[in-house]
C-alpha cells in the first residue's frame, strides 16, 4: 500500500511538472518518467502485459515520435503565445468543475476490503488472448476497419498529388 | 451483422476499383452496394432479435431503422458527389472508400450493445472524418478545419472513455444488460462513480453531436470542410450520434433519469438559444446551417430528455426529415460555390426567375427546416414538443417555440432573397443527378408531411 501511496506521488508530481515546465522537450522527458510511474501501476494491478506495451509503445515508440516532431517543428523554445485572461479562467472554471465533480464521486465512495485475486495470472499474456478471441473477438476484429480506414486516409493526406490544381 | 460486413467489404472493393483505374465504375458499385445493405438491413424486420457475438451487438428494429436512414442519407450524398471529388484531385476511390469506412462505424454506432462497441464504432466514425475534413489539401481552411476536428474530436474521446471506465468500475461490465441490471437491482446504490460516468459520457456524446457549450468546433469545421462532407458530418454523422446517445440512455440510465434530465434540459436549452441566436447575424448559407445544425441539436435532445416509449420513433422522424431538408439545402449550396463562388445570402437573388426547380426545392427544404406545417419538419418538431410536453417540461417548450419563431426568420431571408430581390444572375446548370435528388427529397418531405404514418410506427 505505502509503495502505491509513493508511485501515485510520483505520477502526479511528474504530471504537474509536464504541464508547468516551459521548454517543450523538458515536458516530453516528464512525460516519459510519467508514463514509467504508470507502468509500476500496472505491475502493482497484477497487468503484466499492459505494463510491458506501455513501456515498449508508450515510452519507447509514441515519445521517441514526440521528441522528433518537437525537433523537426523547432518548438525547443518557449513560443507559445499568450492567451487572453478571459480563455484563461474559463479554462481553469471548467477545469475546477470537473475537479469537484469526480472528487465527490471518489470522496463517497467506500474503502473495500482487500481484493485477493482468485487468478493470479489474471494480467498474463495467455489470459488476456482468451478474452481477447473469446468474449472481445468482435470488437477486436472491427478495430481493423478503424486501422484501416486510418491507414487509407494518412497515405491519402500524406501523398504528394501529381499535378497542380 | 450483414449489412456491417456488406459496407466494409464494398469499402475494399471501391478502394481496388481506384487501383484498376475503373473511375467510371465507382459511383454505380457505391450505389449498388449500399441499396444492398439498405434491402439488408431491413431484411430481418421484426424478427426478435438477440445481441449477438457474446452480447456485442444487436440488431433489433431500432438498429435497422437507424441504419437505413443513415444509409439512404449516405446515398443521397453520393448521388451528390458526381463531378465533386474530380475537382478536388485524381484520388476519387479513396474519398468513396473512407466515407463507406465511416458508414461502417456508424452501423456500429447504432446497434451497439457493449461499450466497447460504442467507442470502436465513434472512432472508426470519427478517424474517417477527420481525414474527409482534410481532403482539400492546398485549402487553408480546410487544412485548418481538420487539425480542428482531429485535436477535438480526440479530447472528447477521452471524456467519452473517461466515463466509460468509470462505468465499468461501477458495475464491473461493459455489457448494456449487465449495467442495467446492475441499476434496477438496487436504484438507491448505485455506486458514485457511476454517476460521475454518466456526466462524462454526457460530455463526449455531446461534444460528438454538437450540441452547445461543447459547439465551438462545429461552425468552423463545418464551414472548412468540403460542402459535400459537410453535409454528410451534419446528417448522418449527427443522426448516428443521436441514436448511440438514445440507445444508451434509452437501455441503461432511464431509470436515472432524476440525476441526468435537469443536465441535459440545460444543454437543449443552451443549444437552442446559441444556435439560434448566432444563425440570426450569419451573412453565408453554409455557416447559417452550421449554427442552425447546432439549434436542431437542441430539439433532438428533447426526445432523449422525455424518455418514453416513442422517444425513438420521434427522434427517427426529426432525424429524417432534418437529414433530407439538410441534403437539399447543401446540394443547392455547393451549385452556388460552384457556379457563383460565393454563398452568402446576396447571391440568391433572383434565383426563383432563373431556376424556378432549385428555388422552389430549396424553399420545401428551408420550409422543413424551420417546421411549417405540411412539411415533415414540422411533424418532428410536433413530436418533439408533445414528447417534451408529456413529461411536464413545459417552460422547455415554451422557450422552444419561441426560438422556432426564431429560426422562421433565418430560413426565410433564403426565401426572400429568391423570390423577391431582383438581381440580374445567369441560369445555374443542375445536372440531372442534383435534380434527382433534389425532386426525391422535396417529394420525400411533402409526402411525410402530409402522411407521417409512413416512417412514424416504424420502430
Amino acid at each position: 500500500m505505502n509503495l502505491f501511496y509513493f508511485v501515485a506521488f510520483l505520477s502526479i508530481f511528474f504530471s504537474l511538472l509536464v504541464i508547468f515546465s516551459k521548454n517543450p522537450v523538458y515536458s516530453v522527458l516528464f512525460l516519459i518518467v510519467t508514463f514509467f510511474t504508470f507502468s509500476v501501476h500496472y505491475i502493482l494491478l497484477n497487468a503484466q502485459f499492459l505494463a510491458i506495451v506501455n513501456f515498449i509503445v508508450y515510452m519507447g515508440a509514441i515519445m521517441v515520435l514526440f521528441l522528433f516532431v518537437l525537433m523537426l517543428l523547432n518548438l525547443n523554445k518557449d513560443t507559445e503565445p499568450m492567451k487572453s485572461s478571459l480563455l484563461k479562467i474559463a479554462g481553469v472554471v471548467s477545469g475546477l468543475c470537473l475537479l469537484l465533480t469526480l472528487v465527490g464521486a471518489v470522496k463517497s465512495l467506500n474503502v473495500s476490503e482487500p481484493l485477493i485475486l482468485k487468478d493470479p495470472g489474471i494480467g498474463l499474456v495467455k489470459n488476456l488472448g482468451k478474452v481477447l478471441f473469446n468474449e472481445f473477438l468482435l470488437p477486436f476484429e472491427v478495430s481493423s476497419i478503424l486501422l484501416f480506414s486510418a491507414m487509407v486516409g494518412s497515405v491519402l493526406l500524406a501523398k504528394k498529388d501529381p499535378k497542380k490544381i | 451483422m450483414s449489412v456491417l460486413i456488406t459496407i466494409s467489404l464494398l469499402a475494399i472493393l471501391v478502394l481496388y476499383l481506384g487501383l484498376f483505374k475503373a473511375k467510371k465504375a465507382l459511383l454505380p458499385v457505391s450505389i449498388l452496394g449500399l441499396l444492398g445493405a439498405l434491402s439488408l438491413s431491413f431484411y430481418e424486420w421484426g424478427s426478435y432479435a438477440q445481441p449477438i457475438y457474446n452480447g456485442m451487438m444487436l440488431f433489433d428494429n431500432f438498429a435497422a431503422a437507424f441504419s437505413g436512414i443513415t444509409i439512404l442519407s449516405t446515398l443521397l450524398i453520393f448521388l451528390l458527389s458526381k463531378d465533386y471529388f474530380e475537382r478536388i484531385s485524381s484520388n476519387i476511390a479513396e474519398y468513396y472508400t473512407v466515407i463507406l469506412f465511416s458508414l461502417a462505424g456508424i452501423i456500429v454506432m447504432v446497434s451497439y450493445h457493449n461499450l466497447t462497441m460504442l467507442f470502436i464504432g465513434i472512432e472508426i466514425m470519427s478517424v474517417s472524418l477527420y481525414i474527409l475534413a482534410g481532403i482539400k489539401k492546398r485549402d487553408f481552411a480546410s487544412n485548418e478545419a481538420a487539425l480542428k476536428y482531429f485535436l477535438m474530436g480526440a479530447f472528447s474521446t477521452g471524456f467519452l472513455l473517461f466515463g466509460i471506465a468509470l462505468l465499468y468500475g461501477a458495475s464491473g461490465s461493459f455489457d448494456l444488460l449487465e449495467i442495467r441490471n446492475y441499476i434496477l437491482s438496487a436504484p438507491q446504490e448505485v455506486s458514485p462513480l457511476f454517476y460521475g460516468g454518466i456526466l462524462l459520457l454526457i460530455v463526449g456524446l455531446c461534444f460528438k453531436v454538437g450540441a452547445a457549450p461543447f459547439h465551438f468546433w462545429a461552425p468552423d469545421v463545418y464551414e472548412g470542410s468540403p460542402s459535400l462532407i459537410t453535409a454528410y458530418m451534419s446528417t448522418v454523422v449527427k443522426t448516428a450520434g443521436f441514436a448511440a446517445f438514445l440507445r444508451l440512455f434509452l437501455f441503461c440510465f432511464s431509470p436515472l433519469s432524476e440525476f441526468w434530465s435537469p443536465v441535459l434540459v440545460t444543454l437543449a436549452a443552451l443549444s437552442l438559444l446559441i444556435g439560434n441566436i448566432t444563425a440570426v447575424y450569419q451573412q453565408h448559407f453554409k455557416r447559417m446551417l452550421a449554427y442552425s445544425s447546432i439549434s436542431h441539436v437542441g430539439y433532438m435532445l428533447f426526445a432523449v430528455i422525455s424518455l418514453n416509449g416513442s422517444s425513438d420513433t420521434s427522434i427517427f422522424v426529426y432525424a429524417a426529415a432534418y437529414s433530407i431538408a439538410s441534403i437539399m439545402a447543401f446540394a443547392a449550396l455547393i451549385l452556388l460555390q460552384r457556379q457563383v463562388g460565393t454563398d452568402s445570402f446576396d447571391s440568391f437573388n433572383g434565383l426563383a426567375r432563373k431556376n424556378p426547380f432549385l428555388a422552389l426545392t430549396l424553399t420545401v427544404a428551408m420550409l422543413s427546416l424551420a417546421g411549417i406545417p405540411l412539411t415533415a419538419g414540422f411533424i418532428g418538431k410536433f413530436m418533439m414538443f408533445t414528447s417534451a410536453l408529456s413529461t411536464y417540461h413545459t417552460y422547455l417548450v415554451l422557450f422552444a417555440v419561441l426560438n422556432a419563431a426564431i429560426g422562421i426568420f433565418y430560413y426565410f431571408r433564403v426565401i426572400v432573397a429568391m423570390y423577391f430581390k431582383e438581381a440580374d444572375r445567369h441560369e445555374l446548370i443542375v445536372s440531372p443527378y442534383y435534380r434527382l435528388v433534389l425532386g426525391l427529397s422535396a417529394a420525400a418531405t411533402i409526402l411525410l408531411g402530409v402522411y407521417p404514418e409512413l416512417i412514424s410506427r416504424l420502430i
